[in-house]
């Protein structure tokens, strides 16, 4: 028994040291689906992602397989539509299918399409909401010698959670989207300010042709940097969706191309970044393991009594794409436990521990209330993997004889009773005293 | 009390006064004896309650044991009182007054035990 166990542990090691090169955290498998023709329109996206040590596998629009999804399994780790052109992408590949693939924890990038299309209606589905077919992002600021919907659009530090690193501005043709109030959506990308959609017949951009599409719209303005034009969505399973405005995005030439101050573009390294978030390389965390116990002790309690003292901790590990592995993670500053009975009685921060990496512990006193409580960690942030833990714990009263006893508070009720008693005791021994020395007093006299 | 005292002159016509001196002349020792302890367990009781409703009734059970001895002590003392009162001899022919304070001594007991079972 216990050398199958290591022989498995073995296995697992070896295994793991075999694919030391993937960087996602979820596999690295990846099914492109893209117009043959194409293909070598995007050939510096796809030699990143093959560094990055991803199996592409491509697929035609037009082509019946490989499927994505077979005997109801996923057959690859991460999925890219990357044929916006194409009137349909294949059988199998429907939104139906794609909500499908995430539910079953499969990563995908959808490049949407200008026109009318399946993946319109999909993209409703995650609270986007795409423009009227025809209408793409059209600026003409900065003054520029490309087409107005060709677009060199700067990227701030830090302005979208998904983008860990400092990206040169990129240059960026297609449809903008206006987001909902969907709380799961991540904005990677947004509109210039001076940007708008609008159709590019010969009044492109004039104030009436705005004006209609306003009136076909009927969404409000498609203007202003409110507007997204890459958009992730992070499925509360973890499995992550990427929508793309335009596939030119990701195409060699916009990659290559030079934005003001002849510098090379960011393209490919948004790309990139666009592709790590999707495929889970960056921001995952996961929790390892939960404990519980009380002050001054090691091991969990059954049952907890009322005013406890607990103590809670939690080890937390971030993927690390570099070394592809799991490593402990001490950076969330924001972490929070909830001791909840259908409402959270107390809710505390959860610092990191010094010292013990990835170790986030605190102490607290259980409520004065019995039931059945649960330790819940729950930490939603835009960008990151949603850490969702709960531990089921009842609290129970002090048994009969586990109440605090000779309370100082409670002295005058103890005085009170014993003096009564002790006056009883004195009041019987003198009455008896004194029936006494009656009974002499009434014998002597009668003696007398 | 003490202002009467100081005014011995219009004794006789202040009505507590005259209510004293009749209650001291007229009233048997032990009766006396035993309006001394009742008039402690109501000071008890009155310092409890005075103690809960000012301080705290945290040991709710202490607080009630606590009173509901004095209480209960007054009554048993109260009913022993008009037991042995030569008075209301009329009324209990048949309680002869070792009866009646063995009785109180039973009651007294009972409710000591109770008290104390509830005090913790």
């Amino acid at each position: 028994m216990f050398s199958i166990r290591r022989w498995c542990l073995l296995a697992l090691s070896v295994a793991s040291l075999l694919c030391a090169d993937a960087k996602s955290s979820t596999g690295d498998s990846v099914l492109v689906v893209v117009d043959p023709k194409n293909q070598d329109q995007y050939s510096t996206f796809f030699e990143g992602l093959k560094d990055g040590g991803y199996d592409l596998t491509f697929r035609s629009p037009k082509a019946e397989g490989p499927v994505v999804i077979e005997d109801d399994a996923p057959n690859f780790a991460h999925v890219i539509l990357l044929a916006p052109e194409a009137r349909n992408l294949g059988k199998d590949i429907t939104p139906q299918s794609i909500v499908q693939l995430l539910s079953r924890k499969t990563n995908v990038i959808v490049a949407l399409p200008t026109k009318q299309s399946p993946l319109h209606s999909l993209a409703a589905e995650f609270s986007l909401i795409l423009p009227p077919p025809n209408t793409p992002l059209i600026s003409y600021f900065p003054k520029r010698d490309t087409p107005s919907t060709l677009i060199p659009i700067k990227i701030e530090d830090h302005s979208s959670p998904a983008l860990t690193k400092h990206i040169e501005p990129v240059w960026f043709s297609g449809i903008p989207a206006s987001l909902g109030s969907n709380p799961l959506l991540v904005p990677i990308l947004r509109a210039p300010s001076e940007s708008f959609a609008s159709e590019t017949t010969v009044t492109s951009g004039s104030a009436d042709a705005v004006a209609d599409s306003v009136e076909r719209g009927g969404e409000g303005l498609w203007a202003g940097s409110s507007l997204s034009l890459v958009t992730g969505f992070q499925a509360t399973n973890g499995a992550r969706i990427t929508f793309v405005g335009g596939a030119e995005i990701f195409s060699d030439e916009l990659a290559q191309k030079e934005t003001e101050r002849h510098r090379q573009s960011g393209n490919a390294a948004f790309s990139r970044e666009v592709a790590a978030w999707t495929f889970q390389e960056n921001l995952v965390l996961r929790i390892d393991k939960v404990e519980h116990h009380p002050v001054n002790a090691t091991e969990p309690n059954e049952q907890y009594t009322n005013n406890d003292q607990v103590v809670f901790s939690t080890y937390i590990s971030k993927w690390n794409p570099t070394k592809g592995k799991w490593e402990p993670y001490s950076g969330l500053k924001d972490l929070q436990l909830e001791f909840t009975m259908l409402d959270p009685f107390i809710r505390t921060s959860l610092p990191p521990v010094r010292g013990a990496p990835g170790k986030y512990s605190t102490s607290f006193r259980a409520p004065d209330r019995h039931g059945v409580f649960k330790f819940v960690v729950d930490y939603k942030r835009k960008g990151w993997t949603s850490l969702e833990s709960s531990t089921t714990v009842p609290v129970v009263p002090p048994r009969h004889d586990g109440y605090p006893r000779f309370l100082s508070a409670a002295w005058p009720y103890y005085t009170g009773a014993i003096s009564t008693s002790v006056a009883f005791f004195l009041f019987s021994t003198i009455w008896l005293a004194g029936e006494v020395n009656e009974r002499k007093r009434s014998k002597g006299s009668k003696a007398e | 009390m003490a202002g009467t005292k100081q005014s011995p002159a219009t004794a006789s016509q202040n009505p507590l006064l005259s209510l004293w001196k009749a209650y001291n002349d007229q009233t048997p020792d032990r009766l006396k004896f035993i309006d001394a302890f009742l008039f402690f367990l109501m000071l008890s009781g009155i310092i409890q309650f005075a103690y809960c409703v000012l301080v705290t009734t945290y040991p709710y059970n202490a607080f009630l044991s606590g009173f509901g001895s004095t209480v209960g002590q007054f009554v048993l003392a109260a009913s022993l009182r008009s037991q042995v009162n030569p008075q209301n001899r009329e009324e209990f022919k048949n309680v002869s007054p070792e009866r009646a304070f063995a009785d109180f001594a039973l009651g007294s007991i009972v409710l000591h035990f109770f008290v104390y079972n509830f005090l913790g």
